[in-house]
């Protein structure tokens, strides 16, 4: 747990937080937000004093920040910045051995740690000795994420992470993210100026404004009764549509078994299996649960016999993605009902369009 | 034939001015490099960052000056001999040192540093894991220039007593030897040559590999 106590910061005349009081709870992911200059990464940096407080007190898990030195303080707290910093002249393995080393762990342990951490954040082992020039902006900011976890710390600060990733990959690292958190459940402090990831990823969203806190509050409450016409403004005017994007995936996927089926069988077990179910469309998964393909039964237009089909490349939703998103794939593409996979894409269920109709309806 | 005969002739006099021509390069370079670093380091401590483009400005302004001008003064100050030629080598090869060991420390990104600091480095760790390893092709860079500057500018301070090859160029000068002067700037010339493929590949050895690969 974060308590900032009346924290105020002042550069020269300007007041960058002003009289902040704020609880950051253990385990969740509390957003800050607002717009530039309203004092959110300054709030940010102050809590592993890479920014001193001028006025009022933070403290962690009931310690005084000021009591801590600074470099032993900082070891023990994530950070990953929007340039992410990687060492260019470190290869990925020792990026995320830095804080294990800096501990002076010894490096049986470091190995094992850092394999741990390329899989958390799913790249490949042979990633470990690629050097920082060689990934691509994702890759590089997943291994900023895994260095940061390096030596499992307890509190994770980061200074909009995402900020610098194109569209469509940042959706992706949100999502996988989101699973990773799951997993970890750290106190994470996350400052971002887009609305739309706030709502995504937090477990709160603490909105500022010229260095004061507007509103604190988890995504839902802010979207059904925004404080003032700031944070109206800030939430834009779809906010109903956005409050679909709250609810996830997988909290939708619907009851009932599915046709699974390995790649080895033939065509005819398959439509014998599909038949005895009476389902329409059979998922294709590899020893590891990993979608392969679907098929899916038709009538011809010819005769009324039915027809099995199939698809080596199917469109999919993951798991973590919004309700939002999956309408928008389904109505992009065209399916009425989409497989749920997770970020490694291992097949977990499905989601039917009926059900997100009803949930919109309610 | 005039040139090989004289180079065969003299061959223990070459070799004894090309010994000393050396020894004033080393000790030059060394001092120099020393120097050069701990400045350059100093200058491009956190907060002095002000300091440091300064430094850059007028290190890259003054290697406009000619080398003459330097051995000049320390002749006019402190005198002649080996001393005052060794003083003026450090003098003249610590501009383009300090230019680049300064402009290289400054041109580690920011981000790189700050995420440094984020995870508990210290200052020195900053300075050693961090800046002088991203920064060290650009200070090498400094280094070579400064050795072959150094090997060139020793022939002109022999002028001041400092001795080596330069000897041979001014009593070709002066007593009409067009085969001693040759001689001697042959020698200094490959000496030049030698140290700065050396150089070369030290530089080669010591960069981090990850800062040579290329996409």
């Amino acid at each position: 747990m974060i308590e900032l106590i009346n924290v105020t910061k002042k550069f020269g005349e300007k007041v960058a937080v002003n009289n902040l009081n704020l609880t950051i709870e253990k385990g969740k992911l509390t957003m800050l937000i607002g717009p530039s200059g309203c004092g959110k990464t300054t709030t940010m940096r102050m809590i592993n004093r890479l920014t001193r407080c001028d006025e009022g007190d933070i403290k962690l898990s009931g310690i005084s920040v000021c009591e801590i030195n600074p470099v032993e303080l900082r070891r023990g707290i994530g950070y990953v910045i929007q340039e992410i910093g990687l060492f260019p002249h470190f290869t990925v393995f020792d990026n995320i051995a830095t804080v294990p080393r800096l501990l002076k762990w010894d490096e049986k342990k470091i190995k094992k740690r850092v394999e741990e951490l390329l899989d958390i954040v799913t790249l490949n082992s042979n990633f470990a000795y690629k050097y920082p020039l060689q990934l691509s902006g994702g890759e590089r900011q997943r291994v900023g994420l895994a260095r940061s976890l390096g030596a499992d710390p307890e509190v994770l600060l980061m200074d909009e992470p995402f900020g610098a990733i194109d569209p469509i990959n940042r959706l992706k690292l949100q999502d996988s993210f989101l699973e990773i958190q799951e997993e970890i459940k750290k106190t994470i402090v996350f400052v971002t100026h887009d609305i739309n990831e706030a709502i995504k990823l937090g477990d709160k969203i603490v909105i500022m404004k010229d260095g004061s806190l507007v509103q604190c509050d988890d995504a839902a409450n802010i979207l059904a009764n925004p404080a003032n016409k700031f944070v109206e403004n800030l939430l834009g005017k779809d906010r109903s549509i956005k409050a679909l994007s709250l609810k996830k995936t997988k909290n939708f996927i619907a009851a009932g078994d599915l046709v699974t089926v390995s790649e080895e069988e033939t065509k005819e077990k398959i439509l014998k299996k599909m038949q005895e179910k009476k389902e329409e469309i059979a998922f294709v998964l590899d020893k590891y649960n990993k979608l392969m393909g679907r098929y899916w039964l038709e009538k011809s237009k010819n005769n009324e016999q039915v027809e099995i089909n199939f698809d080596g490349d199917p469109i999919f939703t993951e798991r973590n993605n919004s309700l939002k998103e999956t309408l928008s794939i389904m109505l992009e593409s065209g399916e009425k009902i989409l497989p749920v996979v997770n970020r490694r894409k291992v097949l977990i269920g499905i989601v039917k369009l009926n059900d997100i109709f009803e949930e919109v309806s309610k | 034939m005039i040139f090989l005969n004289y180079f065969l002739e003299n061959y223990n006099k070459i070799l004894r001015a090309s010994y000393q021509h050396f020894c004033l390069f080393i000790i030059s370079l060394i001092i120099a490099i020393i120097i050069g670093v701990i400045l350059s380091i100093i200058a491009t401590e956190e907060g002095k960052e002000k300091l440091g483009k300064v430094i850059v400005s007028i290190t890259g302004a003054a290697q406009a000056v000619p080398s003459i001008a330097v051995i000049a003064l320390v002749f006019i100050y402190v005198g002649i001999g080996v001393i005052p030629a060794i003083i003026s080598l450090i003098i003249y090869s610590l501009v383009p040192i300090i230019f680049n060991a300064t402009s290289g420390i400054l041109s580690v990104p920011q981000s790189i540093i700050e995420a440094g600091k984020g995870m508990g480095f210290t200052r020195n760790q900053i300075l050693w894991k961090i800046k002088i390893p991203i920064a060290i092709p650009v200070i090498m860079g400094g280094i070579r220039s400064a050795a072959t500057i150094i090997i060139g500018t020793a022939v002109v301070a022999s002028v001041i007593g400092g001795g080596g090859l330069g000897d041979l160029i001014f009593i070709g000068l002066r007593l009409n030897k067009p085969e001693a002067l040759f001689a001697g700037a042959f020698s200094s010339a490959l000496m030049a040559i030698i140290i700065d493929i050396i150089l070369a590949r030290a530089e080669k050895i010591i960069t981090p590999k990850g800062l040579k690969i290329k996409k």
